[in-house]
């Protein structure tokens, strides 16, 4: 991998980068030199300087060219350089490690630990988690994530990890599926992400027992002792507010921005939209492993309540305590109370409903 | 092998667009497309200055690095190439390039692009030499005739060189020692100030 001075070169390149990128506008004072060369001309004649000066940028309103189109009149931009540096660079590298990382030790985590169970036995009463219409834009929020995801890594990486496998014309179809999947998905999850913090939102306040369940890491490590809850836990908060809300909104907006190019946005906003968007792209899918995780295989009976949108009382009790005594008001059993006979059946319902 | 680049004389060159119109007219190229450019700078001002401006072919190529597809090869002469049946359109390259040299037919929303265009030093592409397949969407491989670039050639001033590195730069030098003045190479730094990314894979031919 990079050796320990290629890798400070990136980061000092990419903090360079970032600041050339968002300093662009003070670049526009280079028009002054048409002026400057006018002078320049009736005292030295033969001295360009200053014209060699105005072809970086473009900024020059006497630079024209007849050629239509989006900064036909530019001659050189150096941000392109910049932008390859920043995306084959630390975006791609870092990036890639960090998804893969997070995915070992999640199987790791469920390798050491397993999945956590219910103590108690199934009551075989089951309350109502998720109303249909909770559950709808829930999927559908999902299923356009797992597309974009899937499709956006195909764009990413792809050239350094399918593309060797499947071959050059196998990989361009199937990059050209992920591309067109990719942009026409996207403004649906945009307007999904919008409907899903319109929905959830009033459960994912944070109270002050949050900082319970965050001093205890959720109970997921040690002895996984119990942290009371309310219908959200401080983990599945965090991801509403820092994934579903803020990376939504950061990965939407650029998303619109690379998707639109008949508006003819310039090549820096093009450049710093994708910059922005893998990133936030990056951190959004690295945190949806451990949603998908915890929504799965991780905890027994969690994948059934947003499939069929109910709950067993002893999983109510045992995952969202507060949540638990607000809706059974206070018929709350004690720990280990005896079995109901009739078996839970969580599937009963179907995910009709 | 020749190392083939471009190289415009801003002294020379009078914007009478000629590369343009010939570069349009040898390779067909779609509607809407520009492979090649005149931008004048200060227009209408004393000390005004023109360049003619297309794919500069550079040594290490942004666009190649950055093609999710992995679409370009360069030619044993140094030739920049891309496989249109490969391209995805996704426009990448063009954010790359320091010359705004790619183009794309259309422009649609939902990134709708099109295959992209752009200037093959009059190299034609993967195709078999002369193919129709190759001319349809590449243009004329005039290369592979033995003659060179149509822009170049037809260019009234000498102003715009295309050739082997070695005797442009050797015309030019000429021409800055005769005349006493305007020895900026434009673009060369930008374009083959790095090291030569070795000519590459896929299809590539000589
Ligand atoms: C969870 C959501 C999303 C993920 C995980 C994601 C991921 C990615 C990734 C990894 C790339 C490749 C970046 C690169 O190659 O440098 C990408 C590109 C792109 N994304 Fe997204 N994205 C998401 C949402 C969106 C949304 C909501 C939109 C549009 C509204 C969008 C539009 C685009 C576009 C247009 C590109 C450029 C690719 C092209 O033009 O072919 N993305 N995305
Ligand atoms: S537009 Fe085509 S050639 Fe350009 S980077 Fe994208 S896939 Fe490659
Ligand atoms: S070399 Fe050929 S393709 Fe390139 S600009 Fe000149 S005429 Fe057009």
């Amino acid at each position: 991998m990079l050796e320990h001075r290629d890798m400070r070169a990136v980061v000092r390149l990419f903090l360079v980068a970032v600041l050339a990128l968002f300093a662009q506008f003070t670049w526009a004072q280079d028009a002054g030199s048409q002026k400057e060369q006018v002078q320049r001309q009736q005292t030295q004649p033969l001295n360009n300087a200053p014209v060699w000066r105005d072809v970086r940028g473009g900024e020059n309103p006497y630079q024209t060219t007849q050629a239509r189109g989006i900064e036909t009149n530019v001659l050189v931009q150096t941000e392109g350089e910049i932008w390859r540096q920043i995306r084959n660079g630390p975006v791609t590298v870092y990036g890639g490690w960090l998804i893969t990382i997070v995915a070992v030790l999640i199987a790791l985590y469920y390798g050491l630990k397993g999945p956590i169970k219910l103590h108690a036995q199934p009551t075989g009463r089951v309350i109502e988690r998720f109303t249909p219409w909770e559950r709808i834009i829930h999927w559908a929020t999902a299923i356009s994530f797992v597309i974009l995801a899937v499709s956006g890594i195909v764009i990413l990486f792809g050239r350094y990890v399918l593309l060797p496998v499947f071959g050059y014309t196998l990989f361009s179809w199937l990059a050209v599926i992920s591309k067109n999947l990719h942009n026409f998905v996207g403004p649906v999850f945009a307007v999904c992400t919008v409907l899903m913090f319109v929905t959830f939102v009033k459960n994912n306040i944070w109270r002050a027992h949050d900082w319970i369940w965050v001093k205890r890491l959720g109970g997921m490590f040690g002895k996984r002792e119990h942290v009371p809850s309310g219908k959200f836990n401080a983990g599945e908060k965090m991801w509403f507010w820092f994934g579903v809300t803020l990376l939504g909104i950061i990965v939407s907006i650029t998303g619109f921005i690379l998707d639109f190019p008949n508006f003819a946005q310039g090549r820096v906003a093009m450049q710093q939209a994708n910059v922005i968007h893998a990133v936030a792209a990056i951190l959004f899918m690295a945190a949806f492993l451990g949603h998908l995780y915890m929504g799965t295989v991780g905890v027994e009976g969690a994948y059934e309540s947003m499939r069929n949108g109910t709950v067993d009382e002893t999983w109510a009790r045992e995952h969202h305590e507060y949540w638990y005594k607000q809706v059974t008001g206070g018929r709350a059993q004690p720990a280990g109370a005896t079995p109901s006979a009739a078996p839970a059946s969580p599937m009963r319902e179907g995910w009709k409903t | 092998m020749a190392r083939m680049k471009f190289l415009c004389d801003a002294e020379r060159c009078i914007e009478c667009n000629g590369c343009v119109t010939a570069c349009k007219n040898e390779n067909e190229v779609p509607w809407g497309v520009n492979r090649r450019r005149v931008v004048t700078m200060n227009d209408g001002l004393p000390g005004e200055k023109s360049l003619s401006v297309a794919c500069m072919h550079c040594s290490d190529a942004p666009c190649m690095a950055v093609c999710p597809v992995d679409c370009f090869y360069k030619t044993s002469e140094g030739v920049v190439l891309h496989d249109k049946d490969l391209c995805i359109g996704c426009g990448y390259c063009f954010y790359a390039c320091p010359f705004g040299a790619p183009q794309f037919p259309q422009d649609g929303a939902f990134g709708l692009r099109g295959k992209m265009d752009k200037c093959t030093f009059c190299a034609g592409g993967p195709e078999p030499d002369f193919s129709q397949a190759e001319f349809k969407k590449y243009g004329r491989n005039r290369l592979a005739e033995g003659k060179l670039p149509a822009c170049a050639e037809q260019c009234s001033t000498k102003a715009l060189l295309g050739g082997d590195a070695d005797v442009v730069a050797d015309i030019y030098r000429q021409r800055v020692l005769t005349r006493g003045k305007g020895s900026e190479i434009w673009g060369w730094g930008t374009a083959y100030g790095r090291p030569d990314k070795p000519a590459a894979k896929p299809g590539a031919k000589s």
